[in-house]
């Protein structure tokens, strides 16, 4: 067996480890609330990964990226759409305005995400790796502090359309909106996978992440490679966003900096740079969260969730997937 | 280059001038003298609610005082100071706010705070300075009750400098448990506390009226105010099948979001949500940052205790008053807040007519007449005094519960019922 089919496995055998445990210890209805909260952050975590990938920047604006994205998402469905407070029953209604409302969610995050790229990162890609990091923190308070003008500091009501109809699936009742949700989430994770591993684009993308000047040598655009890279990231932000709105019924402008601190998390537990490893790590931190939360240990659930990333930083620095550098990207 | 520099120095130069040049108000009637009440109040944001309502309280005072010529050859001013930092209150910045208070020597009383978290940082700096606080909303029970109240006094032990006209938490928990129980027929509840001093405290109290009650509390959680998902502690909770929940916190510390997402869980979808005042904000669906709005559709079955009284006396004029200055109806402590000026008011008219005039002199006559027993206020709400300790002798709760359909389909608190409580402790 070759290294590469033996390593696939091996994720296989961890991802149903993951589920199996989680479902045992959990119950199934908690185990839809960490899939849900586990899509979120893998989405998020991804936008971190495929950003250090490729320029080894921590973005540390991707979170509020991320909130930014929930906010445009409930501006095109109250302002644009006239959408009120209601389940919408109709499916084909449902259906289009949730395919406008992401779809147009996510143009509009990717578009932002390439407008900061190329304002705020660009112009220092060969400063020390310091000055991005802090640009990085400057954009992240420009964002809320732009959220925060235009929408004020309280947190904002997202209309919810979308029915809370429930499915009795293995003795739990099944939220449609989780399953319509962890949908989305995958296809867009599978997406992104062949993206990267197939298109001529994304093998820009990878030879990129190995080494810049070869692959600039090789004819390969490194500024436009690097603003697709954005745009994804961005965009798959937006679409998380879309799913904390619907989901989650209210956002506020701070709401990126705890999610983005724990899908940066959930990225290094991954092993920052790897994707496969990111959207584990999403799953993993929202395990641990729900976990706590089933425990009644709420309170205790961020300090569980940056105990474990200090403990991977010192123990594991390339995260749980182990080396996996060469597929960054 | 160089333009751009004249610029920049004639902005600053105007900034400077702007800066210097009297604010107008500041200078009171011509020939009077100025003394002014201050508040420290959470103001922006997800607070709007709570703090706007409650210095228009304050202001209505001061504007009818001065209108009756209340204190003869004074004029009376507020000084507004805003303690919300991102739209939340904050201890650090109500801190701040009362150094600034205390620093302003013409300020003779203090409306405020709000959120008891922040009375527990302001009442040593008050106290050390001498200056009367009258909390309209503050109901955590350390704050008067001793031993507790010794520690909030480390200068001045025996000067109580701290007066409050809201019920205490070992009122209001209870008050809510005898409601849970009683009223809505609830036997079960599930408490979620926002971990911060009110939200505990008044989790605690109610936890164990309904307990003694007879009552069974299925589950206890703690979550703190940067949770975003709610939804697998409502999970979890479902198992023991509670008949009701009780929200012990505050909507800007997520009880809002926690109502919204407990009712998507199963096994709460219809039961009674029941909150103290934190959540019962009394705003109209639409009010930046209040409960019905945070929560939506999810609002319905929703009740809360106010740790005050709701029927003025009779005769009152406050709530037309009210309606005419600022267009639109008072806040659930507007009234409340009014009251605690007059009772400054009050005190400050006394000692000016016994000739105080030096500021700090009528300062110290302000906070001394509040606890002195036999003296009674005639205020808005209806004759009060005070105890030793500086609470309210006979308190008062409010019921109110959410109707979606109220304020033209807005949703809005309807009034249940008042009641007059003591403290089963005391």
């Amino acid at each position: 067996m070759n290294p590469g089919r033996r390593r696939s496995l091996r994720i296989s055998a961890f991802v149903a480890g993951l589920l199996v445990v989680s479902y045992l210890v959990l119950g199934i209805q908690q185990f839809q609330n960490f899939l849900t909260l586990g899509a979120v952050y893998a989405l998020v975590a991804l936008g971190y990964t495929m950003v250090y990938g490729i320029i080894e920047l921590i973005n540390f604006a991707h979170g509020d990226v991320f909130m930014v994205g929930a906010f445009v998402s409930m501006w095109i469905m109250t302002v644009p759409l006239g959408l009120l407070d209601r389940p919408i029953d109709n499916p084909l209604n449902l259906g289009v305005i949730l395919l406008i409302v992401v779809v147009a969610t996510m143009v509009v995050m990717g578009l932002t995400g390439v407008i900061i790229e190329r304002f705020a990162y660009r112009p220092l890609r060969h400063a020390p790796r310091l000055a991005p990091l802090i640009t990085a923190i400057g954009v992240s308070f420009i964002l809320q502090n732009i959220i925060q003008a235009l929408f004020s500091s309280s947190p904002i009501s997202v209309p919810q359309i979308f029915p809370r109809v429930k499915l009795d699936i293995a003795g739990g009742s099944i939220g449609v909106l989780n399953i319509f949700m962890l949908v989305v989430a995958l296809l867009l994770m599978v997406g992104l996978q062949l993206f990267v591993s197939r298109t001529r684009l994304g093998r820009a993308m990878r030879s990129t992440a190995q080494d810049r000047e070869a692959a600039e040598l090789m004819g390969v655009d490194i500024n436009q490679t690097i603003a697709i890279t954005f745009f994804i990231a961005a965009a798959l932000a937006g679409a998380a966003g879309v799913i904390q709105g619907l989901y989650f019924g209210s956002i506020q402008f701070n709401l990126g900096f705890f999610a983005g601190l724990k899908a940066f998390t959930a990225a290094v537990l991954g092993g920052i740079g790897n994707t496969t490893g990111a959207a584990i790590g999403g799953f993993i931190i929202a395990f641990i969260e729900v976990f706590a939360a089933h425990l009644g240990l709420a309170r205790w659930s961020e300090v569980a969730v940056f105990t474990v990333l200090i403990l991977v930083l010192v123990f594991r620095p390339s995260g749980i997937l182990g080396q996996a550098l060469g597929e960054r990207a | 280059m160089k333009l751009a520099k004249i610029g920049v120095l004639g902005v600053i130069a105007v900034l400077m001038f702007a800066a210097c040049s009297p604010s107008p108000g500041a200078s009171g009637a011509a020939g009077g003298k100025t003394i002014k009440i201050g508040t420290e109040l959470p103001m922006s944001g997800a607070e709007t609610a709570n703090g706007e309502p409650t210095a228009n309280g304050v202001k209505l005072a001061i504007k009818q005082a001065n209108a009756k010529n209340a204190i003869p050859g004074y004029t009376l001013d507020i000084n507004v100071q805003d303690d919300a930092v991102n739209g939340a209150h904050d201890p650090q910045q109500g801190a701040a706010n009362l150094h600034t208070l205390v620093a302003d020597t013409s300020v003779i009383g203090v409306v405020g705070p709000f959120n008891s978290s922040v009375a527990k940082v302001e009442i040593p700096i008050s106290n050390a300075a001498g200056l009367l606080q009258c909390s309209p909303a503050n109901t955590n029970t350390g704050l008067t009750y001793p031993p507790d109240s010794l520690q909030y006094r480390p200068n001045n032990p025996d000067k109580i400098n701290y007066i409050r006209l809201a019920a205490p938490d070992s009122i209001q928990g209870p008050a809510g448990a005898d409601y849970t129980y009683t009223d809505l027929g609830a036997k079960s509840v599930y408490i979620l506390d926002d971990t911060e001093a009110f939200g505990v405290g008044v989790g605690d109290s109610f936890s164990a009226r309904f307990t003694e009650l007879g009552g069974t509390v299925t589950k206890r959680d703690s979550a703190p105010k940067s949770t975003t998902d709610y939804t697998p502690l409502f999970t979890a909770a479902a198992a023991a099948k509670p008949a009701a929940v009780y929200l012990a916190g505050t909507t800007p510390t997520g009880m809002g979001l926690a109502l919204k997402q407990g009712r998507t869980v199963a096994g709460f979808e219809t039961i009674p949500f029941v909150g103290p005042d934190g959540v019962a904000d009394l705003g109209p669906g639409g009010t930046t940052g209040a409960t019905i709005t945070v929560a939506g559709q999810a609002a319905h079955d929703v009740h809360g205790t106010v740790a005050g009284v709701h029927d003025l006396p009779s005769g009152s004029t406050f709530i037309a008053d009210y309606t005419a200055e600022y267009g639109k109806a008072p806040g659930a402590y507007s009234a409340i807040a009014y009251a605690c000026a007059q009772v400054i008011i009050a005190n400050a008219a006394k000692a000016i007519a016994a000739s105080t005039t030096d500021l700090a002199a009528l300062r110290e006559a302000v906070r001394a007449a509040a606890v002195v027993a036999d003296n009674k206020y005639d205020t808005v709400i209806g004759p009060v005094s005070f105890d030793k300790n500086g609470d309210i002798t006979t308190p008062y709760m409010s019921f109110y519960k959410v109707d979606l359909t109220a304020e033209g389909g807005k949703g809005g608190w309807v009034y249940v019922k008042q009641q007059a409580f003591t403290d089963p402790n005391k």
